[in-house]
């Protein structure tokens, strides 16, 4: 399974109730007759991890291989979006350095 | 005859040996064929000879054809130059067709300029050429000369506007970049880069959703291989969602890659590192994964790379040994856990038991950690169940499992019941009344507990104590079906036990209290069989024995309740079937059988001091009308479910017989082959006819093609005594470093080295019993170390001659058929 609080965008020292108020949003912003395959993940995220036993469970027994994904989620902190420069336009349509 | 005069037939005559007819059809033909090289020098022959039109546009088609050819493998100058060859030999236009596509993508941009100054170039070409020299003429530096090109060319009089439109972007004044950008008319050559920057705009802009959509959808609608594709590639990549923006980085080139992670705001530090994930896939090996981070831990955040690395190494179990080196050593618990999540992860379930074990047991040491230690517990005792497998199917071992965890963790109330129930069925009733008492006042207020102490209640025979719990269900939910059916059948048995005894008028006061509680009109039918046979008066009773099996279902299903009834009260069943006039000569139809099948399941459960024994004597009269139903029209789940039934009754015969009867409706199907072999061969696996196993086998890998992963796993435990290898192939997963798997030393040793002392001989004690481990440590003496060392040694010398020797057959008392015959 992906990571369940990756896919909820709540952080790992979540409680209960911000899980629950995540996942409500997150199947209100995805219903199932629009995606159904998305809301199962959501769902199967919540289960995961709804409550202390079942973050704890998660914890100990997943043994699903963290992703590329996973790792520029982690990141999004320190990513700080910017314009690019003008020169760097200029390269991307093909002045020479 | 000389060898010389002999010619050879398959040689094609020369081109100039051939005359001008013959050889222009060789020409056209090799031109259809596509081989344009031996077309191009046909075609030059015959235009040495005349310059006939059909042939200089045969050759131009030749030159067209090799060019497009060479372009589609990237070989673009050598496709330029046999179009120009096609302008000067064949005298066609040069500027048309691809020509200008594959200047631009050769970079030949002097040579576009050149031709966009030639006054002969045609109106429509001129325009398209512009239009993709745009991107071209925006890079030049400001000290170039531009191209001599007439004073109202539309390349230069838009270009100041473009270039300020940059500008603006880049020094992040969007209302200038407004005012220029209205400025780029739409015929402009220029028109393409207006939507881009526009999109650009709404990327970098702060305020996020509705102008991200709106950024989205601009992008989606911009032009594919316009001028400014390589800046348009950029934002479509940038647009993506999260994990494959990074993965379209690939198709990229470097300034466009360093584009999209500006737009991002990854940090300059953090660049080469997702630039090579990228490289790696959204799907990257672990090992691969794993030495990326590891090797980029310092430009990113506190813990993140040890904290990913540590969840890869179960995936990539061989960087151990360099986790150690770069990202510290685990501690003991640790690594039990990673040994654990290792072999889970590979499927190795038996090996993972002893790594989970020792982490339970050094985690249930620190106050802090009882809750992981008991969830550990409680994996240990249900690791081989399927999902939602009822009680009854745990062995001692894994009733000790939860036992410990409701130790560790007594609010576990999920675990709680489960236990009790397991101890219910395996008859420790003292156990489970202990368990009760701890668990009652934590949980008072739970029906389902409530209604497990109504059942541990009535197999201790403790009718009283069982129905002040019933009421406690009853007033937390009063229409509970479950404990009123309870409750009803236990006076039920109050009232048999008196019918024995010829305790009649006791008996039917058991029965009036039976009938406060039941509402079922089968319970209503058994209640009226009871009085039946509580009644001082044989005349009246026989009728309403009558009256019974008709309300029981009829001559099979009500003839099996009273020979039911027959084996409980210690009375002969033929003489009560005939006082009930039960007919069994005529064929029951299949609807009766599978209501039969349904009894047996529903009596088993409801009547929990019913000995499997009991169910196959009242079976017993009823088996000459069932082996003529067999060959009955049945649905297919009707079927299943009667096959179920004889299998768990240990009905070898009529298993059989069905089995049989469902293979002629469904060859192969299957549930029923191994439905068919369990009748046969369920206890003398090694007595399976070669011709049965290939039928399993078959039957096998047709379940598992079907989805069917539960008729798979019952074949496969079937013929596991026999083929112990058959669906086990030998794992190729590199548990530790890279180890060879035929070497069981280095396989130890790294157990060893992962888990510690102390899962090595928790391992040990498990495969060879406690019995011949103390015997050995005695023996061996020595400290802890030596002691493993010791048994490492002799562990892989045992697994070394168990490779040379063929594998002992298990008895089949071992066979693990758990959920099958299993009362």
């Amino acid at each position: 399974m992906t990571d369940p609080y990756r896919l909820l965008g709540v952080p790992a020292t979540a409680d209960d109730e911000t899980i629950r108020l995540a996942y409500l949003a997150a199947i209100r912003a995805c219903p199932p007759e629009r995606d159904r395959h998305r809301f199962e993940q959501l769902r199967a995220a919540f289960e995961a991890i709804a409550d202390a036993q079942a973050r704890l469970s998660h914890a100990l027994f997943d043994t699903t291989a963290p992703t590329p994904e996973d790792v520029l989620d982690a990141l999004g902190a320190v990513f700080q979006p910017r314009r690019p420069s003008e020169q760097r336009l200029r390269r991307v349509l093909g002045e020479k350095p | 005859m000389s060898r010389k005069a002999k010619a050879n037939p398959k040689k094609p005559p020369s081109p100039h040996d051939m005359d001008s007819a013959a050889l222009a059809e060789r020409a056209e033909a090799e031109l259809a064929l596509s081989r344009h090289k031996e077309a191009i020098e046909l075609y030059k022959e015959l235009l040495k000879r005349e310059r006939r039109p059909v042939w200089v546009d045969g050759l131009a088609a030749c030159y067209a054809g090799r060019a497009h050819s060479l372009a589609a493998k990237g070989m673009l100058k050598e496709a330029l130059v046999l179009w120009r060859n096609r302008q000067q030999l064949c005298g066609k236009p040069l500027v048309e067709g691809p020509y200008l596509t594959w200047l631009m993508q050769a970079g030949e941009r002097g040579e576009a300029v050149r031709l966009l100054a030639d006054p002969s170039l045609p109106e429509a070409a001129r325009a398209e050429l512009e239009t993709r020299l745009a991107a071209t003429l925006l890079t030049l530096p400001s000290d170039t000369q531009l191209p001599d090109l007439p004073a109202d060319s539309a390349l230069l009089r838009h270009r100041p506007a473009a270039l300020a439109a940059l500008q603006a972007y880049g020094q992040g004044d969007l209302a200038a970049l407004g005012v220029c950008l209205q400025a780029i008319p739409f015929r402009s050559p220029y028109r393409d880069l207006k939507p881009l920057l526009k999109a650009l705009a709404l990327l970098t802009t702060d305020s996020a959703a509705a102008e991200a959509t709106e950024a989205t959808e601009v992008i989606a609608r911009l032009p594919v291989d316009g001028p400014f594709e390589r800046l348009a590639a950029a934002l479509r990549c940038a647009a993506l969602p999260a994990g494959r923006w990074l993965t379209a980085l690939r198709d990229l080139d470097e300034n466009g890659r360093q584009l999209v992670l500006d737009l991002k705001g990854c940090p300059d530090p953090l660049r080469p590192l997702l630039l090579e994930l990228a490289k790696l896939g959204d799907q990257p090996n672990p090992g691969q994964f794993f030495d990326l981070l590891a090797r980029h831990r310092r430009a990113l955040p506190d813990g993140l790379a040890a904290n990913v690395c540590r969840r890869l190494l179960p995936h990539a179990s061989n960087r151990l040994k360099f986790h150690a080196d770069v990202l510290g050593t685990l501690p003991e618990v640790e690594l039990s856990h990673l040994a654990a999540l290792t072999a889970e992860a590979h499927g190795d379930r038996g090996l993972a038991m002893p790594h989970w074990q020792r982490m339970a047991e050094l985690l249930g040491g620190d106050p802090e950690k009882k809750r992981q230690a008991a969830l550990i517990w409680r994996r240990l005792s249900v690791m081989d169940l399927a999902p939602l497998e009822e009680a009854g199917a745990l062995y001692p071992d894994d009733i000790v499992c939860m036992e410990r965890s409701v130790d560790l963790d007594p609010d576990q109330r999920d675990t709680q019941l489960r236990l009790i129930a397991e101890l219910r069925h395996v008859g420790a009733l003292q156990q489970a009344r202990a368990r009760l008492d701890q668990a009652l006042p934590r949980f008072p207020k739970d029906a389902e507990l409530l209604l497990e102490a109504v059942r541990v209640a009535l197999a201790g025979k403790a009718f009283k104590k069982a129905v002040g719990l019933a009421k406690r269900v009853l007033e937390l939910d009063p229409i509970n079906p479950k404990v009123r059916r309870l409750i009803g059948q236990a006076h039920f048995s109050h009232a048999r036990k008196q019918i024995k005894a010829k305790n009649h008028p006791s008996a039917r006061k058991e029965l009036e209290a039976a009938a406060e509680w039941l509402r079922g009109s089968e319970d209503g039918a058994t209640l009226n069989l009871l009085r039946a046979l509580a009644s001082d008066d044989p005349a009246s009773a026989d009728g309403a024995i009558r009256d019974a099996v008709a309300d029981l279902g009829g001559a099979l299903l009500g003839g099996f309740h009273l020979a039911l009834e027959a084996g409980r009260l210690g009375l002969d069943a033929a003489v009560l079937l005939a006082r009930g006039k039960v007919d069994l000569t005529a064929t029951p139809a299949p609807a009766a059988v599978a209501a039969l099948a349904r009894a047996l399941e529903a009596a088993r459960e409801m009547d929990t001091t019913l000995r499997g024994n009991a169910l196959r004597t009242a079976l017993h009269p009823l088996r000459p009308a069932l082996r003529r139903a067999a060959s009955g029209r049945y649905a297919e789940a009707e079927q299943r479910l009667i096959c179920e039934a004889w299998l768990r009754r240990k009905e070898k015969e009529l298993l059989r017989l069905y089995a049989d009867a469902a293979l002629k409706h469904w060859p192969r199907q299957p549930l029923f082959v191994y439905f068919k072999a369990m009748a046969q061969y369920a206890d003398m696996p090694y007595n399976m006819p070669e011709r049965m196993r290939y039928n399993l086998e078959d039957a096998a890998e047709a379940a598992l093609a079907q989805g069917d992963r539960r008729t798979f796993q019952r074949i496969q435990d079937l013929l596991h005594p026999i083929e112990p290898d058959r669906f086990y192939p030998e794992d190729d997963y590199d548990f530790v470093g890279g180890l060879a798997d035929d070497d069981p030393g280095a396989m130890f040793e790294m157990l060893l080295r992962m888990g510690g002392e102390e899962a090595l001989f928790s391992m040990a004690r498990q495969a060879m019993g406690k019995k011949m481990f103390d015997a050995l440590r005695k023996e061996l003496g020595g400290n802890n170390k030596e002691f493993a060392r010791a048994l490492v040694e002799l562990m892989a010398q045992q697994a070394r001659l168990d490779d040379i020797q063929a594998p002992a057959p298990r008895k089949p008392s071992d066979i693990n058929q758990r959920n099958l015959f299993d009362d």
